[in-house]
């Protein structure tokens, strides 16, 4: 295992009662790597996503961040669920981002921001509140830091969401179709603040239907379908240079609704 | 008419006084009572969650006036010698905390699990996601919920006049009996209800507004 | 203390009459409040400025005192008006009255929760006012507004045991008064309560199967 990775999936496996999601995926997140995971919907892309940050339990094989288990606790080849201060613990270097934000609707956008870092990290209210407002001016978001989230349009919901994440400043961020719930228009200004963080070297997981980001910010590409990974590669190799039937299919369905001027 | 006014004054100020002490006794204790019995509810334990679904579904199985009279006539039979006071007041209160355990379930069942999430990945432990995260969320989510309990109270109140307790409606019957005038006295008596009721529900939806600033749903 | 079974079996008739009376007074009281609910708020729904003020009153005044002084102010006080009631019948008209009134605010949510698209709809079929009303609204609203029906069926049971108040000789007053005179109060007030509780889950077993039933006809 080289000292570069931060999260390694080993031979994962993953039922929801009689369905088996994850199939045994091998996966290793790389330092200042950006991977982008597609897939059709139901391939278990999301699962594995939540599965790294143990949101969602899984069956069998690893997942290791910075060379801990997640999750669980190995004793005499036993294997026992860790304690949540345990897991907390192994994931505290994890950023993660929600489809849905999950900002807390009581809580003004600074708060939202800041209070974990009170609660949670240890930070006095000075020193959180700076941070926090640090984080939300990343994503552009200084001034409005005292409104709910009920007065902020989607798109800067996700910004607060990605801010939240931000400012514990974590070693990789987990993107979880950071963008699929956002009007088409909106969707830009997300990508934008995740396009500045791959700039500066932040290690990223992203889930996304957004092919474009995905060839053009990536630095490899993993196609999931039907709970295995059926294609890795950068994105050159992925998207152009594959001759994986499955996979084909699935982009000529995106391409072929993106194009609208034929000549 | 005017001295059946001054003759009812004194007797309903105590009416009144008694049936608001007892509102608010009830909703109080009746609100702890319902915190203890929707955490059982939710907890992990499996003896405790039947033992509050029971409780749970013979306090609101039973009519309340079916409650006042057992706790009246029954306490004492077995050697629990209690005012009628005490006895309707935590009657009321053991009856309106299985509602108020309900509607503390259902706000906490309200809350999107995402943002319970979110909380985990922000690193917030079990504690701290209560204390921070659910409560100020369930206690707004249920507010109007509780806001009517609190008035199914004022007026659930009135029938403890049955089991002996002086309140608004055992004052009005007393005055009724005394001047043999019962429609004005009920009307006046019906009158001061709607008068509590409706300060408690404006009340409230001040407080309410107060409690969701900046919110916009 | 000693459960003694006799003194139920002796009483039985005198019991049985007070279940009848409890249950006829609460379907007849449930139902009459029922359709006094629905003309109120369909009545609500397409009415005035001032037809609303005026059934919002009544909701407000209804749903604002306790059942026990409107029954007090209809029983006792409606000889003063020239209203002389027998017992039964005051008690019938007090729940009906006091039923309606939470019967309106069900339906009139029943009401809100169709969109106005479904109306638009209606209208640009060539469907008319009461057509519209009573092929498309009234149904869509009664599978909307079931469960909360079924609470209210179920809130009318429990409110029958206050009529005793007014000498209704229903089973609350049966029950209270075989145990004031035989000073079996355990007896009779435990079974008493263990009838409201089997008629109480017995009709929410039959809202749950109602609502399972019609479930399927909701977009989610």
């Amino acid at each position: 295992m080289s000292t570069q990775t931060i999260i390694d999936v080993i031979g994962l496996t993953k039922s929801f009662g009689a369905m088996e999601v994850l199939k045994g995926i091998t996966l290793s997140l790389e330092r200042s790597q950006v991977t982008c995971i597609i897939g059709p919907s139901g391939s278990g892309k999301s699962t594995l996503l939540r599965c790294m940050a143990f949101l969602e339990t899984y069956d069998s094989g690893r997942v290791e961040i910075e060379g801990r288990l997640l999750g669980y606790v190995e004793k005499n080849g036993k294997r026992r669920m860790a304690k949540p201060s345990e897991t907390a613990s192994v994931r505290r270097n994890v950023g993660f981002v929600f489809q849905h934000f999950n900002l807390w609707p009581h809580m003004t956008a600074l708060e939202n921001v800041a209070k974990p870092l009170w609660l949670a990290a240890g930070c006095d209210k000075v020193e959180a509140r700076s941070r926090g407002m640090a984080a939300l001016d990343r994503v552009g978001l200084r001034e409005k830091a005292d409104l709910y989230p009920a007065q902020l349009s989607g798109g800067q919901q996700q910004r607060v969401g990605i801010a939240r994440t931000l400012a514990k400043e974590p070693h990789i961020i987990l993107f979880d179709e950071p963008t699929s719930a956002l009007d088409p228009e909106i969707v830009g200004e997300v990508l934008q603040v995740m396009r500045s963080l791959a700039d500066d070297g932040m290690t990223m997981a992203v889930v996304t239907h957004e092919m474009g980001f995905a060839a053009q910010v990536a630095d490899r590409v993993a196609f999931i379908d039907e709970g295995v990974i059926s294609a890795v590669g950068s994105p050159q190799d992925v998207f152009k240079n594959t001759d994986n039937p499955r996979l084909n299919r699935f982009l000529k369905n995106f391409f072929d609704r993106n194009v609208f001027w034929t000549n | 008419m005017t001295s059946l006014m001054a003759e009812m004054f004194p007797v309903f100020t105590v009416g009144v006084r008694s049936t608001i002490l007892f509102s608010i006794g009830s909703v109080g204790l009746g609100f702890c009572v319902g915190v203890l019995i929707c955490a059982m509810r939710l907890g992990r334990s499996r003896s405790l969650y039947v033992l509050s679904s029971f409780y749970v579904s013979a306090m609101r199985g039973m009519p309340l006036f079916v409650q006042l009279l057992i706790a009246y006539y029954c306490l004492p039979l077995v050697g629990f010698n209690v005012s009628p006071e005490v006895s309707a007041l935590l009657t009321l209160a053991a009856c309106t905390g299985a509602y108020q355990a309900e509607i503390l379930r259902g706000g906490f069942l309200g809350i999107p699990p995402g943002q319970i999430e979110a909380a985990r990945m922000s690193g917030l432990n079990s504690w701290q996601i209560l204390r921070h995260i659910q409560v100020p969320q369930a206690v707004r989510l249920t507010f109007p919920s509780l806001l009517n309990e609190a008035v199914a109270m004022v007026k659930a109140s009135s029938l403890i006049s049955a089991v002996g307790v002086l309140e608004l409606t055992r004052a009005a019957q007393n005055i009724a009996a005394s001047t043999y005038r019962p429609l004005p006295v009920y009307l006046t008596a019906g009158a001061i209800y709607l008068v509590i009721t409706v300060g408690v529900s404006v009340a409230g939806a001040i407080l309410e507004r107060r409690l969701r600033v900046g919110q916009a749903s | 203390m000693m459960f003694d079974y006799t003194i139920l079996t002796s009483n039985w008739r005198e019991i049985f009459d007070g279940i009848c009376l409890s249950l006829e007074l609460w379907l007849g009281g449930s139902l009459l409040g029922l359709v006094l609910g629905l003309a109120l708020a369909t009545v609500h729904h397409y009415g005035d400025f001032i037809v609303r003020a005026l059934i919002a009153a009544y909701v407000g005044i209804f749903r604002g005192t306790p059942l026990l002084i409107q029954l007090f102010v209809l029983y006792y006080g409606g000889p003063s008006f020239g209203l002389v009631l027998s017992p039964v019948a005051a008690g019938l008209i007090g729940l009906t009255i006091y039923g309606s009134a939470q019967f309106v605010e069900i339906f009139r949510a029943g009401f809100a929760a169709i969109g106005p698209g479904q109306i638009e709809a209606a209208k640009m079929s060539g469907l008319g006012a009461m057509q519209t009303l009573w092929h498309i609204q009234i149904p869509q609203m009664l599978l909307i507004i079931l469960p909360s029906l079924v609470n209210m069926m179920v809130i009318m049971t429990k409110e029958t045991a206050i009529l005793s108040v007014i000498s209704i000789p229903e089973l609350t007053a049966v029950m209270s008064g075989i145990g004031a005179s035989t000073y079996a109060f355990a007896e009779t007030l435990f079974a008493l309560a263990a009838f409201y509780w089997v008629l109480l889950e017995g009709v929410s077993a039959v809202g749950r199967l109602a609502e399972n039933r019609v479930s399927r006809y909701l977009a989610k």
